[in-house]
């Protein structure tokens, strides 16, 4: 425990040292990240599905404000779009417009779970979002956090069913674009994962904040269980007929759990056995305080000492020979 | 001698200079109706403009059928519908934008009026040394 918390240290101070080319280096390798998964998951649009024109973009959005991963990725996804077909495009635009102008508008620092929850996808590992959302955030998040699962959503629609839409003639335009917005509108699994991901948020949210003993990890077992419970209950009701495989949604609650547990040692990591209860008064109140401290721990200082050997005066019977 | 106080206290302003000063003070600087007026303003227009999105996706959607009865269908009562689904809409979105530009402008109040303080705090010091 003890080597852990010096760890922790170090890499505070590793942070603070080089924040100026950490956070330009987190834009870089997200926007890297999600613009790969876009082009390997859409890539019809030839001309920007090259690995060059993704390190340009991800190299731009590093020294560009957050929005702008954002705003490429939209664009890279409406050109792909655009290039299988109209409708496409068209349905993906309007979603983004509306997104942009109800939510974005109003919360543009929570724009960065909508590129993330996506990410979480592609690594197979969507359930962390919500409990670190719910350790980390407010339940404003889960708002961000579902605009993400759409935006998920509408690429692996899109992607699963090019070759069903490109089939259809091309003057048969409201045939496509009917059949694009029932395909999203009615999938019940974006539904159940917006549903599910949401009430564990708030559940992780309002735990983590509970007056008790250990609340966090309390909060990130709860967490799991109803994103657990919520998916189960949901594919029952809503016969999604599993998007989730039961595997999956045990392993990534695993990774889940996993993942909060290091978020409580970074952000909540207190000692419950020296806590103190106080209580005292002033004029107008009388107050019942609990007090628990932080564990903190020094980074340990090394002291270089330099011994410089002694030199031997010449001894006086070799100066004699 | 440096004067521990003081530079604790001057850290923690020229932290809040360089991060929230700016867009609190973008806020301050109108009165608080005004500020809420510009917001809920804003709002109801974006709030329009994506209805007018939805709203064009729907009769797109099903336009073979719109154009087919767009001289049956009675046009005031279907007016009559559609902006009161607008009023609703557009209305409950305009009113939780207020709530929380309100709630902003009241946390954005309360922290320049702890940074003001702070300058208080420090020109005293200051005065106390001289």
């Amino acid at each position: 425990m003890t080597n852990l918390l010096v760890m922790k240290e170090y890499l505070k101070q590793f942070y603070a040292k080089y924040e100026v080319y950490l956070h330009p280096l987190a834009k870089f390798l997200l926007s890297l990240i999600s613009l790969g998964m876009i082009n390997s998951k859409l890539g019809y649009m030839g001309t920007i599905d090259h690995a060059s024109i993704v390190l340009i973009v991800a190299l731009m959005c590093s020294f560009l404000p957050r929005t702008c991963i954002i705003l490429f990725d939209a664009l890279f996804i409406l050109l792909h779009l655009y290039a299988m077909a109209l409708e496409c495009a068209i349905v993906a635009l309007a979603l983004f417009l509306v997104l942009f102008l109800l939510y974005f508008r109003f919360s543009p620092k929570s724009i960065i779970a909508v590129v993330l929850t996506p990410v979480c996808f592609g690594l197979k590992v969507p359930y962390l979002i919500p409990i670190a959302y719910g350790l980390a955030a407010t339940p404003a998040s889960a708002v961000a956090v579902s605009c993400g699962v759409v935006a998920y959503y509408l690429i692996s629609y899109m992607s699963g069913n090019a070759a069903a839409v490109s089939g259809m003639a091309s003057d048969e335009m409201i045939t496509r674009f009917r059949f694009v917005i029932d395909g999203l509108i009615g999938n019940k699994a974006m539904i159940l994962t917006i549903v599910a991901f949401s009430i564990t948020i708030m559940v992780v949210y309002i735990v983590r904040r509970l007056p008790i003993m250990q609340s966090w990890r309390i909060a990130i077992l709860a967490g799991v269980l109803t994103d657990i419970m919520v998916m189960l209950i949901g594919d029952l009701m809503l016969d999604t007929n599993l998007s989730i495989s039961i595997l999956g949604l045990l392993g990534g609650s695993i990774v889940a759990a996993l993942v909060g547990e290091v978020l409580r040692f970074l952000l909540f990591n207190v000692d419950y056995y020296r806590m103190e209860r106080v209580q005292f008064e002033d004029d107008e109140y009388y107050y019942y305080v609990k007090a628990v401290p932080k564990i903190s721990i020094s980074k340990p200082s090394r002291n270089v000492k330099k011994i410089n050997s002694q030199r031997r005066p010449q001894s006086m019977s070799s100066q004699n020979k | 001698m440096i004067n521990e106080e003081r530079v604790i206290l001057m850290t923690r302003m020229a932290s809040y200079e360089q991060h929230d000063e700016k867009k609190n003070m973008a806020i301050v600087n109108y009165f608080r109706n005004d500020y809420l007026g510009f917001e809920f303003l804003k709002s109801v227009i974006c709030g329009t403009m994506a209805f007018l999105i939805v709203f064009g996706m729907y009769v797109f959607y099903d336009f073979e059928t719109f154009m087919q009865d767009i001289y049956k269908i009675d046009l005031l009562a279907f007016g009559k519908k559609v902006l009161i689904i607008y009023l609703v809409c557009v209305g409950g979105y305009a009113v939780i934008t207020y709530l929380v530009h309100a709630y902003r402008y009241h946390l954005a109040r309360r922290s320049l009026r702890t940074y003001y303080n702070n300058l208080k705090k420090l020109q005293n010091m200051y005065e106390r040394q001289g």
